[in-house]
C-alpha cells in the first residue's frame, strides 16, 4: 500500500474469514490487505455481498463465531495484532480504540433504553465515571454532533427520534472515548439524500477535531469521492483496485472499477443515454473460477485471466495498486 | 450526493432452486428427522394394517383370564376383563391417526381460507369480524368448548372432532393472516390486483401457496395437539364413544393401577409417547428444513 | 387518572368479545342444547305440565330475547341454582379459592423454571447443555398431561413407589396438610408446563440475540453477561409477559379441570367437570361467562404491562 512515512493506525495483512454453512465454507474475505494512516478517510467499496461489511466487523471481531471464523492474516492496532487477542481484551478495545457504527440507525440502538442510558453504558465502560458524571459528558457529546437540547433528549427513547438523529446519538456514542479509528459501515445509506450529506460532514468534521482515522464502508462511488482520500475496491471477497481518491476516479485501472464509474448517472450529462451496466452476475461464493473472479464479466477478458488469478500488483502511478493482468 | 447504487444482485445461491426441493434435501440430512420419520411411518402402517382389517380385529373379545402376564399368545398381557391389550393398543393406532388426521387436516384448511381472507381484506369489516371470532374462540376454554359442542350434537360421535378442528384453526389463521398481509404488499400481488384478477383468484393462486410451508408446520403441530386431545377427552368421557383409544386405555388403567397392574397403562402411554415424540420430531425437523433464514 | 381511561377504554374494546363468548355458548349449550324439560319433570308428565316447564324455560320465546335473558343473568350475577340445589355463586365462593392455591404454585414453578433453562440454553446455545434441555424439552412435550399425573401418582404416592404423599383427595385446614396435598398435582402441572416454556422462551431470547442493538452493544466494548442480562433480557419482557398472562385463563380452567377431577380435589375444575357431565346449565354458563370476563381482564391488564416495560407502547 501507499509508503506513507507515518506509522498506520490499523494494518490488516492477508486477512481471510470464512464462514461453516451445510453446503461448504465460504470464504467471504479472502487475503485482503490494507492500510489505515492516522487521520485519513479510506474507502471500502463495492457491491453487497463482496465482503466489505465483513471486513469492517471482522476487524472487531464482530461476526458471529461459528459460523464465522477468522482463517488467517493479521490485524494490527498500531503493531499489536488483534486476531490472537482473548475476548476479554478485544471488549476492552471495542468502543475505546476502535468504534464502529452501522447501517441501520432504526434498529442499531436498543429500543427499550434511554439514549442516555445507552451512552451512559459505554461511558461507564471504559471511561472511570459515574452514571451521573457519563450523563454529563453524554449531553456533552450530544451538543457535538449538534443535536438540539441535548440535555432533554438524553431521556428521549431511541423510537423518539429521527433516522438522521439516531445516527448521530450513534456517532456520539461512537465518540465517546475518544477512538483512534472509526468504522462506519454504510452509515448513510438508510437515511435521506440531504440527511445522508449532513452526516457525512459530520463525521468528516469530527474526524478532525478529534484526529481519527475513519474506514467508510460503502457501495457508493458518490459518498467516497466526497468524503475519502484513499479507497479499496473489492469484488467477490478480495480487492481487485485500491489508491487514492483521485487517481482511482480519473484513471481507474481495474475492468471493474472502471465499469462501476461508468455507472454512475451524471446530472449534467449530455444526453440521457442509457446507463451502462456491467452485464453478468457475480460468481457463487461456493463455486469460484479458478482465474480472476471477474472473468466472466470482463469485456476485456483473455485466456489467461480463465487459467491464472492475477495479485495485487502496483502499477508505478501514484502508488496505486490492481489486480489485472490486462490493466487499463 | 449521488444516491448511486451500485447493482444489487442476488448471489447466486438463492436463485434457482426451489423452497420445496432445499426442504426435502434439507431434511433428507436430518438424521434425528429421518429416525422420526421412519417410526412415524411404522405407526402409519400399523393403522393401516387396521383399516384393512388385517390385524387386531379382535380388540373387543374376551380372549383370557383377568390381568393376564405377557405371554406368547398375550403380547402385552390382558386387561381387568380379559381382553388383548396388545390388539387394544393397536387398534388405538388407528383411532389415533384419524381423529389426528381428520382434525389437522380440515382445521388447516379452515385456518388457511379464512386466515388468508381476513389477511387479504386487513383493514376492512371481513377482517374485523374474522379476528373477533378469532379471539371470541380463544376466549372459552377448551374443555369447556368441547363439551358445549357435545351438548349441541347431542352424544354425536364426532362432537370431539369438530370441536377440535373449530378451536384449533384459530392458531392456524392468526399466521396466514400476518403472513398475507405481508405478501398483499408483494409486487406481483399488486401486479395480479393492477391487471384485474379477481381477488378470489389472487388468494388462491398467488398468495396461499406462498403460505403453504407454514401450512404444512401448522398441520404437524395440530395433529400431535388431536392425539393428546383426544386421550384426556376420552378419559373425561367427552371424546370417542365408539371403538377403542389411548385415551379409553388409560381411562380403564387408572382402576388397574391402583392395584399394581401396569400393563395396560403402560401400552397405552408409551405407544402415544413414540408417536408424538417421532411426530414432534418431524416437525421439528421440518420447520428447520422449511426456514429461509437458516443458511443452507 | 390516564392510566385509569386507558383501563377502562381497553375494558369497553373487550366488550365485542364478551358478546362472541356468550353468544357462542349460549347457542351451543343452551339453544341447540338439550331439552331440559323432561330432566326436570318427574315420570309421566301430563301435556300441561310439559308447556308449564317449556314455559318456565322460555322455550317458547324466540332467539333474542333468550339471549338477552341469559345476558341479564350474567350481569347481575345470578346464575341460579345448581343442580345440587345449591346456588352457582355460592358453589363457586367455595371452590374458586381451593382451584387458586392448588393451580398457582405449578403454574409460577413451570414458568419460572422453564424461563431459566430457557436461559441457560440460550446462553450456552449450540453447546451440549442446550441441546441436553431442548431434548428434555420435547421429551417433556411428548407425554401427555395425563400420563404424567398418573405417572407421578404411581411413583410418588403408591405402594409400590415411595408412597410419600396421600394418592387422592384435598385438604387444606393446615400448611401441612396443604403441602402433602398440593405436592404430587404442583409437579405434574409444573412437569407438563416446562417443556413447552422452556422452547417457547428460548426461542424468544434467540430470536432477540440476533437484533441489530445486540451487535451495536457488542461493538462498544459492553460485556456479554451484561448483554444477555439486561439489554436482550428486557427486550425480551413483552412476549414474555404475554405469555405469562394469556395461560392464566388456559390453566385456570384447563389445568384445574383434568387435575381436580383426577385427584378428587373440590375446585372450580371438578364443579365445572361435573357440570360438563351431568349437564348442569347454571353452573357451565356462570364457569363460560366468567373465563371470558377473565379473559378480558387478562387483555388489559396485559396491555398495561406493556406500557410498563416497553417505552414505544403510549396510550393513544
Amino acid at each position: 500500500m501507499a509508503g506513507d512515512a507515518a506509522a498506520p493506525v490499523l494494518r490488516v495483512r492477508d486477512l481471510s474469514v470464512e464462514f461453516v454453512t451445510e453446503e461448504g465454507v465460504i470464504r467471504a474475505v479472502d487475503r485482503v490487505s490494507f492500510d489505515v494512516q492516522p487521520n485519513e478517510t479510506l474507502g471500502i467499496v463495492g457491491e453487497s455481498g463482496c465482503g466489505k461489511t465483513v471486513t469492517g466487523l471482522s476487524i472487531l471481531r464482530l461476526i458471529p463465531m461459528p459460523p464465522g471464523r477468522i482463517a488467517g492474516g493479521s490485524i494490527e492496532l498500531n503493531g499489536r495484532d488483534l486476531v490472537p487477542l482473548p475476548d476479554g481484551e478485544i471488549e476492552d478495545i471495542r468502543g475505546r480504540d476502535i468504534s464502529m457504527i452501522f447501517q441501520e440507525p432504526m434498529t442499531a440502538l436498543n429500543p427499550v433504553f434511554t439514549i442516555g442510558s445507552q451512552m451512559a453504558d459505554v461511558l461507564c465502560r471504559h471511561r472511570d465515571l459515574t452514571r451521573r458524571q457519563a450523563r454529563v459528558v453524554a449531553a456533552e457529546l450530544l451538543a457535538k454532533v449538534n443535536i438540539p437540547a441535548p440535555a432533554s433528549r438524553l431521556d428521549d427513547y431511541p423510537h423518539q427520534l429521527s433516522g438522521g438523529m439516531r445516527q448521530r446519538v450513534m456517532i456520539a456514542m461512537a465518540l465517546s472515548c475518544n477512538p483512534q479509528l472509526l468504522i462506519a459501515d454504510e452509515p448513510t445509506t438508510a437515511l435521506d439524500v440531504t440527511t445522508q450529506a449532513q452526516v457525512l460532514q459530520q463525521i468528516s468534521a469530527l474526524q478532525a477535531e478529534f484526529r481519527m482515522a475513519v474506514i467508510l464502508v460503502t457501495h457508493d462511488l458518490g459518498v467516497v469521492a466526497e468524503t475519502c482520500q484513499r479507497a479499496v475496491v473489492m469484488y467477490c471477497g478480495s480487492i481487485v483496485e485500491a489508491g487514492d481518491v483521485a487517481s482511482l476516479f480519473s484513471q481507474p485501472r481495474h475492468p471493474y472499477t472502471a465499469g462501476l464509474l461508468a455507472s454512475i448517472p451524471r446530472l449534467r450529462a449530455e444526453r440521457l443515454a442509457e446507463l451502462p451496466v456491467i452485464p453478468g452476475r457475480v460468481p457463487d461464493l461456493l463455486n469460484l473460477p479458478a482465474g480472476c473472479r471477474f472473468a466472466d464479466r470482463c469485456p476485456r477478458v483473455q485466456e489467461r485471466c480463465r487459467m491464472e488469478r492475477p495479485t495485487l500488483a502496483g502499477t508505478g502511478t501514484g502508488g496505486s495498486l490492481v489486480a489485472c493482468h490486462y490493466p487499463l | 450526493m449521488s444516491a448511486v447504487a451500485l447493482p444489487e444482485i442476488p448471489p447466486a445461491r438463492a436463485r434457482g432452486e426451489s423452497l420445496w426441493r432445499k426442504a426435502a434435501r434439507k431434511f433428507a440430512r436430518d438424521r434425528l428427522g429421518m429416525v422420526a420419520l421412519g417410526v412415524v411411518l411404522a405407526y402409519f402402517v400399523a393403522a393401516v394394517g387396521v383399516w384393512l382389517g388385517w390385524w387386531a380385529m379382535g380388540w373387543p373379545d374376551l380372549t383370557g383370564t383377568k390381568w393376564e402376564a405377557v405371554s406368547g399368545t398375550h403380547w402385552f398381557g390382558t386387561n381387568i376383563i380379559g381382553q388383548d391389550i396388545f390388539d387394544r393398543a393397536i387398534y388405538s393406532t388407528a383411532t389415533a391417526f384419524e381423529v389426528g388426521l381428520i382434525v389437522a387436516l380440515v382445521a388447516t384448511a379452515i385456518g388457511a381460507i379464512l386466515g388468508g381472507f381476513a389477511g387479504f381484506f386487513a383493514g376492512t369489516w371481513i377482517d374485523e369480524v374474522l379476528v373477533w371470532l378469532m379471539g371470541v374462540l380463544d376466549a372459552i376454554p377448551f374443555y369447556l368448548f368441547v363439551a358445549a359442542v357435545a351438548y349441541a350434537l347431542t352424544d354425536n360421535p364426532w362432537a370431539m372432532h369438530v370441536a377440535m378442528i373449530s378451536t384449533f384453526w384459530v392458531g392456524t389463521g392468526r399466521l396466514i393472516r400476518g403472513e398475507v398481509i405481508k405478501l398483499r404488499g408483494m409486487e406481483y400481488v399488486e401486479a395480479a390486483h393492477s391487471i384485474g384478477v379477481p381477488e378470489v383468484v389472487i388468494i388462491f393462486r398467488h398468495i396461499l401457496p406462498n403460505t403453504s410451508h407454514i401450512l404444512l408446520v401448522q398441520a404437524s403441530v395440530m395433529f400431535v395437539g388431536a392425539i393428546k386431545a383426544e386421550v384426556i377427552l376420552s378419559f373425561l368421557g367427552l371424546g370417542i364413544k365408539d371403538g377403542m383409544s389411548w385415551g379409553l386405555m388409560i381411562d380403564e388403567s387408572t382402576k388397574e393401577v391402583l392395584a399394581g397392574f401396569y400393563n395396560n397403562f403402560l401400552a397405552a402411554s408409551l405407544l402415544m409417547f413414540g408417536l408424538v415424540m417421532a411426530f414432534n420430531a418431524v416437525a421439528d425437523a421440518l420447520q428447520d428444513a422449511l426456514d429461509p433464514r437458516k443458511v443452507g | 387518572m390516564e392510566i385509569l381511561q386507558y383501563a377502562l377504554r381497553k375494558l369497553l374494546g373487550g366488550l365485542p368479545l364478551i358478546v362472541g363468548v356468550t353468544l357462542v355458548s349460549f347457542a351451543l349449550m343452551v339453544y341447540f342444547g338439550p331439552d331440559m324439560t323432561y330432566l326436570l319433570l318427574g315420570k309421566n308428565p301430563t301435556p300441561e305440565q310439559i308447556l308449564e316447564v317449556r314455559q318456565q324455560l322460555g322455550y317458547d320465546q324466540p332467539f333474542l330475547q333468550r339471549y338477552l335473558g341469559f345476558l341479564r343473568e350474567i350481569v347481575t350475577l345470578d346464575f341460579g341454582v345448581a343442580s345440587t340445589g345449591e346456588p352457582v355463586t355460592a358453589l363457586l365462593a367455595k371452590t374458586i379459592p381451593v382451584s387458586l392455591i392448588l393451580i398457582l404454585p405449578g403454574f409460577i414453578l413451570g414458568h419460572v423454571v422453564g424461563l431459566l433453562m430457557a436461559l441457560a440454553a440460550a446462553y450456552w446455545r449450540g453447546r451440549w447443555l442446550d441441546k441436553l434441555i431442548m431434548a428434555v424439552a420435547v421429551t417433556g412435550m411428548s407425554i401427555s398431561f395425563l400420563i404424567v399425573i398418573i405417572g407421578f401418582q404411581i411413583v410418588l404416592s403408591s405402594s409400590d413407589g415411595l408412597d410419600l404423599f396421600p394418592v387422592r383427595g384435598w385438604n387444606s385446614t393446615s400448611l401441612g396438610s396443604y403441602l402433602t396435598y398440593v405436592t404430587v398435582p404442583t409437579l405434574a402441572t409444573m412437569f407438563v408446563a416446562l417443556g413447552y416454556e422452556t422452547r417457547f422462551y428460548r426461542s424468544i431470547i434467540v430470536e432477540e440475540m440476533s437484533r441489530d442493538h445486540v451487535r451495536t452493544a457488542r461493538a462498544f466494548g459492553l460485556p456479554e453477561s451484561r448483554i444477555f442480562f439486561r439489554n436482550i433480557l428486557k427486550n425480551c419482557l413483552i412476549p414474555i409477559i404475554t405469555r405469562i398472562m394469556f395461560s392464566i385463563p388456559q390453566v385456570a380452567i384447563g389445568g384445574a379441570l383434568l387435575i381436580e377431577s383426577y385427584f378428587g380435589i373440590p375446585g372450580v375444575g371438578k364443579a365445572t367437570y361435573e357440570a360438563i357431565i351431568t349437564g348442569d346449565q347454571p353452573v357451565l354458563k356462570a364457569v363460560v361467562s366468567l373465563t371470558a370476563i377473565l379473559f378480558v381482564l387478562v387483555v388489559v391488564l396485559t396491555d398495561i404491562l406493556y406500557r410498563a416495560v416497553d417505552p414505544r407502547v403510549t396510550i393513544e
